[in-house]
């Protein structure tokens, strides 16, 4: 019975080692990960505009492309939103106002306005026009989505032509299907492509060539965001200056390796925590063994003495009880070993959620409000070209949510484990037995 | 041949020292049984605790067929007492966990008897000491006292020591089971030609030894 206790009180002890093992190699490898996709990335935008706020002047391609010019920037991505009223494209928005929209969006056909009526009001189509189609759609690339070409092809970065992808809910609103035309600032624009994304918002858009956007919209040479890849997350920091030093005040400079930081802090709390409460359970698990042990070797300090008085050297006393220390943990570590492996999961949940992190991410740019002097909306930036290091930036921010956790044990966790296990536990009983092997077998005995 | 001279063990305690042993000088022939009786608190078992090495005397000397103990050090110590000396004792002192071949097999293992050699040993020790095969696999809590004592005799007697030390072998048997061990002692004392000392306070068991000691504070005097 006392063993079984033994092997129980080690079993939560090592239950509880396995899970923070398993919690910290979860979150470690989740770092890293949303580390190696996002962190060799620059968001340049307008001064002043973030998340669709503010005023201010647009970029110009021409700066933007002088940024090309930097040490270890590996490519630069345009874009330039729009929004097309109802007088300015023969397509009709899926997306019906709501309260939302007569909130946030005004009223009439403009944008951002006021207005006393709110009942006419009619959610715009939102342009976006981009130099990296192909990443934009394969890649998933509008407004944090997952777009997928479900049919048709795309166009080259660097067209003019009056083409457009389109999203599917737009598409079907509109009855458009690849070879159809809609009209666009008074220019018939033909569908090539309709991609999904599954959702509502993103399926809404338009994806154009950008040179054709800023023709169209009168926005010649005009950008309302842009992607700075470079070659190595290590520079981020250093061309992120570079950056800020060579367009001064006219844009805000944002890193995603400052975002992906900000949003892996709780994350790197709960690595914290995992790591020291690794080292508490493992120093628990030791002094559990070792008192366990303590305990066993008193009880049985006449088995002790009668194995001396028929001459058993101390070895070979102490290697008895590193053996039956070793099968005490061996069982605790199966035992715990499963318990652990069942509990991370809900343990590490519990960890993320209790260090205060979001469940979702997202960096927006902004829409230059056609004709205006304010802008609107959200959603702009670019997936960064093949080369980016780790790839599966998403257009619009960091794409998974952070804080969704993959526990698994690795062998080599759990070989790990049980080696350090095993190692405690020869040492503690170790430890244990050689404060009985100095005893003379005659103080033991002699109480009989 | 046990042959002791002057052997001193005196224990310092709380309330000052205590001689348990003072000058005790005697011999023991080859398959000869002593008796060595007294009352509690007498030295007895101190003295046998100081022959069987369990215990380092403060003067005096121990030889066994010439060789003098008390030049043994740590690692001679436990050679000797693995080889030369067997103990029997009151409460048996079996390992619970192990059968009783087993436990007989173990003080050959400390011998360094060759393995191929134990099992069979152990069987006939067992056999010696009348339990048959069917009692050889049960653990100690599986027999009675007397067949407890009888393993724990076959035990001391396995590797064919020299000396046998017996601490009240009888102490938590009844007087007729106690008899019977005392006549076992006395027949593989003979049939192995070792010493066997008996410490005992019971007269009429005494009386089955060769010869006869007595300890009375610490002081050993032969009986007529």
């Amino acid at each position: 019975m006392r063993s079984v206790g033994v092997v129980v009180i080690l079993a939560v002890a090592i239950a509880l080692s396995i899970s923070m093992l398993i919690a910290r190699d979860a979150v470690t490898t989740k770092i890293n990960t949303v580390r190696a996709s996002t962190g060799n990335t620059i968001t340049v935008s307008p001064k002043g505009f973030f998340g669709g706020q503010g005023g201010g002047t647009p970029l110009t391609t021409a700066q933007i492309n002088d940024l090309l010019g930097l040490s270890n920037v590996t490519g630069v991505q345009e874009s330039l939103s729009e929004n097309l009223t109802t007088t300015e494209t023969s397509l009709k928005s899926p997306t019906l106002a709501g309260f939302l929209g007569r909130q946030f969006g005004g009223s009439g056909a403009g944008v951002g306005g006021s207005s006393s009526s709110t009942t006419t009001f009619t959610i715009p189509v939102r342009v976006t026009g981009t130099n990296s189609p192909g990443n934009a759609v394969t890649g998933g690339a509008n407004g944090g989505g997952s777009e997928k070409l479900t049919s048709g092809k795309s166009f080259s970065p660097t067209s003019n032509a009056d083409v457009a992808i389109v999203g599917s809910t737009l598409a079907s609103k509109n009855k458009l299907k690849v070879g159809s035309t809609f009209t666009a600032w008074s220019t018939k624009i033909t569908v090539v492509g309709i991609f999904n994304a599954s959702s509502t918002f993103t399926d809404s858009d338009v994806l154009m060539p950008l040179a054709t956007v800023q023709k169209l919209a009168g926005a010649s040479g005009e950008v309302t965001s842009a992607t700075v890849v470079v070659n190595t997350i290590d520079n981020v920091a250093s061309v992120d200056k570079a950056i800020s030093k060579k367009l001064g005040s006219v844009a805000d400079v944002t890193s995603t390796q400052a975002t992906a930081e900000a949003q892996l802090a709780p994350l790197n709390s709960v690595k914290t925590i995992s790591t020291y409460t690794l080292i508490g359970s493992v120093i628990g698990a030791a002094i559990i063994l070792l008192l366990s042990m303590l305990m066993i070797v008193r009880e049985r300090r006449r088995e002790v003495g009668v194995l001396k008085a028929l001459g058993a050297p101390n070895r070979s006393i102490i290697m008895q009880f590193i053996a039956e220390s070793t099968t005490f943990t061996v069982l605790g570590a199966i035992v715990g070993f499963l318990g652990g492996i069942l509990v991370s999961s809900p343990i590490t949940s519990a960890l993320v959620n209790a260090s205060g992190g979001s469940t979702s991410t997202g960096v927006s740019g902004f829409v230059r409000r056609t004709g205006g002097s304010g802008f609107t909306g959200g959603g702009s930036g670019f997936t960064p070209p093949a080369g980016a290091t780790g790839g599966g930036l998403r257009f619009g921010g960091l794409h998974s949510t952070v804080t969704q956790l993959h526990t698994s044990a690795g062998w080599s966790t759990l070989g790990f484990a049980l080696i350090a296990a095993i190692i405690i536990a020869a040492l503690g009983s170790t430890v244990a037995t050689a404060t009985i092997v100095r005893i003379r077998p005659a103080e033991v005995l002699r109480s009989e | 041949m046990l042959k002791v001279e002057n052997l001193d063990k005196t224990f310092n305690t709380g309330g000052g020292n205590v001689h348990a042993v003072q000058k005790v000088s005697f011999t023991a022939n080859d398959g000869e049984v002593v008796a060595i009786i007294g009352a509690s608190g007498s030295g007895k078992s101190t003295l046998l605790s100081l022959l069987g090495l369990l215990d380092s005397p403060d003067a005096g000397s121990i030889d066994i067929d010439g060789v003098q103990l008390a030049n043994l050090d740590s690692s001679g110590q436990t050679k000797y007492r693995s080889t030369q000396v067997g103990f029997v004792f009151q409460q048996f002192n079996l390992i619970p966990n192990l059968s009783a071949k087993e436990n007989v097999m173990l003080a050959l293992e400390f011998a360094h008897w060759p393995k191929q050699d134990r099992s069979a040993r152990a069987e006939a020790m067992l056999t010696m000491v009348g339990l048959g095969t069917d009692k050889a696999d049960r653990r100690p809590a599986k027999l009675s006292g007397g067949e407890q004592q009888r393993v724990a005799i076959a035990r001391a007697f396995s590797a064919q020591p020299k000396l046998i030390l017996a601490d009240e072998p009888t102490g938590s048997l009844d007087r007729s089971t106690g008899q019977k061990i005392v006549a076992l002692l006395h027949e593989a004392a003979t049939q192995q030609h070792a010493t066997v000392l008996v410490v005992t306070h019971d007269e009429k068991i005494a009386q089955m030894a060769d010869r006869r000691l007595e300890i009375e504070d610490g002081v050993l005097k032969e009986i007529a």
